[in-house]
């Protein structure tokens, strides 16, 4: 947000009295639920997390203790960089993914409402039901390893079956097929739904001025369906800061806390170490990452996301 | 942006890259069944005949179906889950849509940082609201009780940004006609904003149904008897400490499975429409 | 025209309060718990005194602690036990949930936990003391080191059901088809070591399809402690890791090269077949280490199988780890006196103790009960024996009995030897990476205190 659009958009906002008390009419419902299960919520965690606390409640103030001893918890960091890499595959993954369908099924193909279906109906999947057939299809000598090895074999690649679930240099990527098959569907619906809200005259104007398939992709649809790109990177990082389920149920963070989250982390050190104070302080510390990164990328996103209207 | 480009495929491609697009999809499209297809053999099968890995058609039977109703009030689960999720998906809409109205159509003070609030509560960790949360519920007596299950998730910042997302996109023109004409800013939301909105209430609909009908966590948290459970919850219960009753898991999971499942297919043409038009991103 | 819009908005969330009340009658209990539980309270001086009872299990473990609480309440009527139950994996979660709510009405009473200390120390448990001397309770008759595991600052917060007593199940077509003897009460690492080799299948790629061993991660506290090595240096206050021991050491790399040379099965792959009770039906290994909660399931499938003690190093000695599930009393319980009685009742050997013994369901915590015509029943397996040897052989060295030590098994210990067990580590390079950070833990929280 530059000074300028700044200054315009405070131009443009006319304050209206009248609608003042009509407007909070509007938000009591919302605000109601906001106020009570969020903001209390949230300022009891920050509390807790300044406390030794138990399972019985509040014992003494300790001020930064509980921040203290996160830092120096090598198990925390293990799973900072577990959060990590999910960041930089399941994002970038999910969104070329996404798209990738997306301008197959933008096509006038035969089949496309049957696959928009298909494609979709891992979303709507209870997870934990995904997660055992994946731990069945991912175990040693369980299909996905036997059809690489086939196409090992036919290709003449020397091949030694991956252990997906139970060694530390794959557990992660278990997490990740699974996280990418559950969500791949709702990235392709979005992007499906901003491919068709590309102008077709701006289509044919390209090709009137001899534009190809590959220019026609670059220099128009990328552009405009930027915003959409935006709008899903931010939500995908949010989401895969928080990735907690997935590991969950398909690996238990195991093994040797290779594909433990931080949330989950969090997770266990509340319920399992009952330590609510430090698990409270790990989620504050992962709040305040999460709230500089989306900052940084609002500030990035005028560099390559296009606006119609600007 | 013409309303006709918003339904049309851009262009028709030639004929081999067409076939190339088929094959392609097709093994896409298997990609993604192949597990709901295990799923569906494994809850045909013994549990026995599962671990010898033993998939022949021949073993296949609905004996697991029949035990997961028998073994648990599956039925109850199923009626609880209905009961949360309808009134879940209606009444956080119906907030939601009040509040993003407010926010895109209306001129108050405050309005940018309020929704700014809104918007970094978007960024909290969940595990940061779970304790205070139960014991909010708890406080007001909602413990075990549909309530726990309903109220806290009747507000969502999700919602609310969708479709004040959508509302901005609609022209202010039309509100300020309908207030020449005299009308009030309910009506406004009631005549003007809501039956524009169609699609986008149905994408968020189907949000919201799924997601609060595959919710697992919280209803774990806030309820404690029998009677109150969700499926998925339900569904915990067949996973032991020391064994998995695999096959009943699984017929479990794919009678879970069903309802979202046609809910998506009788709305999936207002589905993408939807997400069209609330114009996801930001306009 | 401004009146009009407030009384629609008002209009509106009447409505919307009404779509939320319309719930209200399918929701049994909504709102109807409140005003007859109190109710409940007033005639309760004459009816009976109403305990709840936390558990977690499995639909069928559900039945049989049911049963259990029928039997007690017909003995004793005038109190009335209400059960409070969730699956294994949920009830950790919840019960916590319980506590933190302070409320004496959803407290459970008496539950079944684990780890005790760590629970015991957040002050949500009752001290048992006062009330084992008060009654004369006998806790002589428990197995040796068991009730260390339910102390805390010396005192007794609670009474194990059961204890492991980890013994080798084995197939006896499996050997017969090997030309295996059956093993000895008294053999040892080499005997089994030797049996493994002639036990285990492999393909012509060298991948096993058969193996000799399957055993949960969990199990490598024995071969470490038999050996001679331990975890910790003192298990209530302890000030240094001893894994990387010599002793230890050579404990974890018995059971990690059984792994690598394709004998065991490795944890990871054995969790995905579905658990050692699987493999073992299904006659993917031979042999398993595990407790005696495999015995209904194998004598159901009616598998021709024995038991045997757990093989030992020959210059090493038997061990078996003391700890199992306890009963305990909340500090917040309402009922203490018929929480009391009915913890007593629990634990004696012709309550409660003598009920699940007789249903098959666990190895009893009193050693009455395992000796008596109740555990030695002539069903399979033959040599019950054997559990009451290794039984008689426990010990402190599994667990730690600060409240701190589930998080730190939790977090660096499992974790760390998962390495191991995936062979991606020799047993000294995890054992000695462990213990760094082992160590460092024990600074962090100030141990030795």
């Amino acid at each position: 947000m530059s000074t300028d659009t700044r200054v315009r958009a405070r131009g443009a906002f006319r304050w209206r009295p009248d609608q003042q008390w009509e407007a909070y009419l509007f938000l009591v419902p919302s605000f109601l639920g906001f106020f009570v299960f969020v903001v209390l919520a949230v300022l009891m965690s920050l509390g807790i997390s300044f406390s030794d606390w138990g399972l019985t409640g509040w014992k003494a103030f300790v001020g930064l203790r509980n921040y203290q001893a996160l830092l120096r918890d090598p198990v925390f960091w293990q799973t900072a960089s577990n959060t990590v890499f999910y960041i930089v595959t399941i994002v970038p993954l999910q969104l070329l993914i996404g798209l990738a369908m997306a301008l197959a099924l933008n096509q006038a193909i035969r089949g496309r409402i049957f696959y928009r279906l298909v494609y979709f109906m891992p979303v709507v999947t209870t997870i934990v039901a995904g997660a055992i057939v994946f731990r069945l299809l991912l175990s040693t000598n369980g299909p996905l390893n036997e059809l690489l090895g086939n196409a090992a074999g036919l290709l003449g690649i020397p091949f030694s079956a991956p252990n997906w679930l139970g060694s530390s240099d794959y557990s992660k990527w278990a997490v990740v097929i699974l996280t990418l098959w559950k969500n791949a569907g709702f990235t392709m619906v979005v992007y499906l739904a901003a491919l068709q809200g590309v102008p077709q005259e701006l289509y044919d104007a390209a090709n009137t001025d001899g534009a190809g398939p590959w220019q026609r992709f670059w220099n128009v649809t990328l552009p405009l369906i930027s915003p959409t790109t935006f709008f899903l990177l931010v939500l995908q990082l949010i989401g895969a800061f928080q990735l907690f389920t997935e590991p969950f149920v398909m690996t238990r963070g195991g093994p040797a806390n290779s594909s433990l989250s931080v949330v989950q982390y969090i997770y266990l050190t509340a319920f399992r170490d009952i330590r609510m104070d430090k698990a409270s302080a790990m989620a504050w510390f992962l709040f305040i990452f999460i709230f500089a990164f989306t900052l940084l990328q609002n500030r990035l996103q005028q560099r390559w996301v296009y606006y119609e209207s600007e | 942006m013409s309303q006709n480009s918003a339904v049309q495929p851009q262009q028709q491609l030639r004929l081999p890259a067409r076939l190339a697009l088929q094959v392609a999809l097709l093994l896409g499209a298997l990609l993604m069944l192949t597990p709901f297809l295990v799923m569906l053999v494994v809850s045909l099968l013994p549990t026995q005949a599962f671990l010898a890995r033993d998939f022949a058609p021949s073993g296949f039977s609905l004996a697991n179906y029949f035990a997961t109703f028998e073994q648990v009030p599956f039925l109850r689960y199923y009626l609880n889950s209905t009961i949360v999720t309808v009134s879940v998906t209606l009444l956080q809409i119906l907030i939601a849509s009040l509040a993003a109205f407010a926010f895109a159509r209306l001129r108050f003070r405050g309005r940018e940082t309020l929704f700014l609030f809104y918007l970094a509560t978007l960024m909290i960790p969940f595990p940061v609201t779970l304790i205070p949360n139960f014991l909010i519920v708890k406080s007001l007596g909602w413990y075990d009780t549909l309530w726990a299950l309903i109220v806290p998730s009747l507000f969502s910042v999700f919602s609310t940004f969708l479709l004040r997302q959508y509302y901005r996109g609609i022209p202010i023109d039309l509100d300020e006609a309908a207030r020449m004409d005299g009308a009030s800013s309910l009506r406004i939301w009631a005549q003007v904003i809501v039956p524009l909105s169609g699609p986008v209430l149905a994408t968020l609909a189907i949000f919201v149904f799924q997601g609060t009908w595959n919710e697992f966590l919280w209803p774990l948290v806030a309820t404690t008897s029998e009677n109150m459970r969700t499926i998925p919850v339900g569904l915990a219960a067949f996973v032991g400490q020391y064994s998995t009753a695999w096959g009943q898991l699984m017929a479990g999971s794919v009678i879970a499975l069903l309802p979202v499942l046609i809910i998506y297919v009788l709305g999936q043409n207002w589905f993408v429409k939807g997400i069209t038009l609330s114009g996801m991103g930001g306009r | 025209m401004k009146r009009l819009q407030l009384s629609a908005i008002a209009g509106l969330m009447i409505v919307a309060m009404l779509a939320l009340a319309a719930c209200a009658p399918v929701a049994p209990g909504a709102a109807a718990p409140a005003a007859p539980a109190a109710g409940d309270a007033e005639t309760a001086a004459a009816g009976p005194t109403t305990i709840t009872w936390a558990f977690w299990g499995s639909p069928e473990e559900k039945a049989s602690h049911e049963r259990v609480a029928a039997a007690f309440m017909q003995e004793h009527p005038e109190i009335k036990i209400e059960v409070w139950h969730q699956p294994w994996d949920d009830y950790f979660t919840k019960i916590q949930a319980l506590w933190a709510s302070g409320d004496a009405k959803v407290i459970p009473d008496v539950a079944f936990l684990w780890p005790t200390p760590r629970y015991a120390a957040e002050g949500v448990l009752e001290n048992l003391d006062p009330y084992i001397e008060q009654s004369g309770y006998d806790i002589g008759d428990y197995w040796p080191g068991l009730l260390e595991s339910a102390k805390y600052q010396g005192n007794i917060y609670g009474f194990p059901r059961d204890i492991e007593s980890n013994i080798i199940y084995y197939n006896r077509d499996m050997f017969d088809a090997a030309g295996v003897a059956y093993p000895s009460n008294d053999w040892t690492w080499d005997d089994f070591l030797a049996a493994a080799e002639k036990l285990t299948q492999k393909d012509a790629n060298g991948n096993t399809t058969v193996y000799a061993l399957a055993a949960e991660g969990g199990k490598w506290t024995k071969w470490v402690n038999q050996n001679g090595g331990s975890i910790l240096d003192d298990y209530s206050n302890p000030s240094k890791c001893m894994l990387a021991d010599p002793a230890s050491v050579a404990g974890l790399q018995f059971f990690a090269d059984m792994m690598n040379n394709g004998l065991a099965m490795r944890p990871a792959d054995l969790n995905q077949a579905g658990g050692d009770a699987s493999v073992f039906s299904s006659g993917q290994a031979a042999m398993i280490l595990q407790n005696s909660s495999r015995v209904s399931t194998f004598n159901q499938a009616g598998l021709n199988y024995d038991i045997a003690p757990a093989p030992t190093p020959a210059d090493g000695k038997r061990w078996n780890g003391a700890g199992g599930a306890a009963w305990v009393m909340s500090s917040g319980s309402d009922n203490k006196e018929a929480a009391w009685t009915f913890l007593e009742w629990l634990q004696s050997p012709e309550g409660g103790e003598k009920l699940y013994t007789a249903a098959g369901e666990i190895f009893p915590a009193l050693q009455s009960v395992a000796n008596s015509p109740t555990f030695l029943t002539d069903q399979p397996p033959a040599n019950k024996e054997a559990f009451l040897t290794e039984a008689g052989a426990s010990d402190v060295g599994g667990f730690g009995y600060f409240p701190e030590w589930g998080e730190l098994s939790g977090s660096i210990i499992e974790p760390g030897l998962e390495r191991v067990w995936a062979g991606e580590v020799s047993a000294e390079e995890g054992a000695t990476d462990i213990c760094s950070q082992v160590d460092a833990f024990l600074a962090e929280n100030s141990y030795p205190q």
